[in-house]
């Protein structure tokens, strides 16, 4: 459960709700998210649509994996999640780029289902994980995580970037990705665990295994 | 306390929706009892909400935010009305993750074994629980696809091994086991057995002899 009482700022009045609480993720896609969810407010969701519809546009045709209309339909379904799911959103827990990435994925996920027509009556939240509620350490942990990951990014050699882009815009397994890039699977799978563990990962979760 | 988790490059894939719809039950059941496993995912989300954010943006059309702003009072689907349903994967699901496992069709195999088939997910996988009787167990076997196996409930040993709740093994092909539920009690595991070309063809099904024993 989040823990209202401790949050402080979360309850107050309207003017002034764009102001930076302490100890908030301050960023402004964040407050977004959390006007739309305790106020409908339809002038952040706006704003928040003008900046992240166009990446998920881009998500959805990466690997050119989806046509422009099953892109647009894409964007669609994420941004009436984001307005739908917006309580659910724990700024606390997760960068608001990557709860829409959750979203974005699962969309996604979804809709290749629909079209591949898969007859098994199965969608992406029945064997997702939100950990939205779960384990309050974390928190902390996923913040940092994901200011570090920005950070170190920029670092990463092009072959190990290349490969994550792959597995993470693309939705490409790894055995998918071995294969569009025709190398063997062990090489992609070092490729990934090596550009987590430069990516500093796991470092707040614990020892990598 | 969980000791066998999913590695690295499985989160990876699972945190990216990558993973085939099985083995990702598998590990959404571990993750569901391992705090350690949430935290790793929770950063590995992040990977994917920093390249969202950092990818070249596409243009959508105005119209696309008209659409979605006649939608948005739109009351979403109810999933909870057709998870009712006791004959979709959905519920299947939901029921081997909290635990309800005796609301399964469990089939008697032998008199140690029983195995509840979940049904086949995306044409080339095999999904099941198998429950081991305490002091039971399964007859040997190799695997010609990698299995995966999460224990739901009691434990089991084999070769390499004990196995307890929560804990994540995979066996590559080739590997040949004869597990054994561990003293105490009942073992009930979920095991996913994955065909090696899962993308390039249906395959034939699966001919193994856990799987004769089934059909018998």
């Amino acid at each position: 459960m989040v823990d209202k009482q401790g949050e402080g700022a979360r309850g107050q009045p309207a003017t002034s709700a764009w102001s930076v609480p302490q100890g908030r993720r301050t960023d402004e896609w964040s407050l977004c998210v959390v006007r739309v969810a305790e106020h409908r407010d339809r002038a952040a969701f706006a704003k928040f649509f003008a900046h992240f519809a166009p990446l998920i546009k881009a998500f959805a045709l990466s690997g050119s994996s989806l046509s422009a209309a099953h892109a647009d339909e894409l964007v669609q379904e994420v941004m009436l999640k984001v307005w739908q799911k917006a309580a659910g959103f724990n700024p606390e827990k997760a960068a608001a780029s990557t709860w829409v990435y959750t979203i974005a994925r699962n969309c996604r996920t979804d809709m290749f289902r629909r079209l591949q027509k898969f007859d098994t009556q199965l969608e992406a939240e029945d064997v997702g994980f939100e950990l939205e509620g779960h384990e309050p350490t974390s928190a902390l942990h996923a913040e940092r995580g994901a200011q570090r990951v920005r950070e170190l990014m920029n670092h990463l050699p092009q072959d190990q970037a290349q490969i994550l882009a792959k597995v993470y815009m693309e939705g490409k397994s790894h055995s998918e990705t071995a294969a569009e890039l025709g190398l063997p699977l062990g090489t992609v799978k070092s490729r990934v665990r090596l550009a987590i563990q430069k990516l500093q990962v796991f470092m707040a979760a614990g020892s990598e295994e | 306390m969980v000791k066998h988790h999913p590695d690295s490059n499985t989160l990876a894939e699972y945190s990216a929706n990558s993973l085939p719809a099985a083995q990702s039950v598998c590990v959404s059941t571990h993750l569901d009892h391992c705090t350690l496993c949430q935290q790793k995912l929770a950063q590995l989300e992040s990977i994917g909400g920093v390249m969202l954010e950092d990818t070249a943006p596409v243009s959508v059309d105005p119209q696309v935010f008209e659409d979605v702003l006649l939608r948005l009072d739109e009351v979403p689907d109810d999933r909870a009305a057709n998870d009712a349903n006791a004959s979709t994967l959905s519920w299947t699901v939901k029921q081997v993750r909290q635990g309800n496992l005796d609301k399964l069709q469990w089939k008697k195999v032998s008199r140690s074994l029983r195995i509840a088939d979940l049904g086949r997910i995306d044409g080339a996988t095999e999904f099941s629980l198998y429950h081991i009787s305490e002091g039971g167990r399964i007859p040997q076997h190799n695997h010609s696809g990698t299995e995966m196996t999460l224990v739901l409930q009691g434990g089991f040993s084999d070769e390499s091994g004990a196995y307890h709740a929560g804990d994540f093994i995979v066996r590559e092909a080739g590997d040949v086991h004869a597990p054994a539920a561990l003293p105490g009690g009942d073992c009930i595991c979920l095991a996913v057995l994955e065909a090696p070309l899962r993308f390039t063809h249906w395959h034939h099904r699966w001919l193994s002899p856990l799987l004769q024993l089934r059909a018998g």
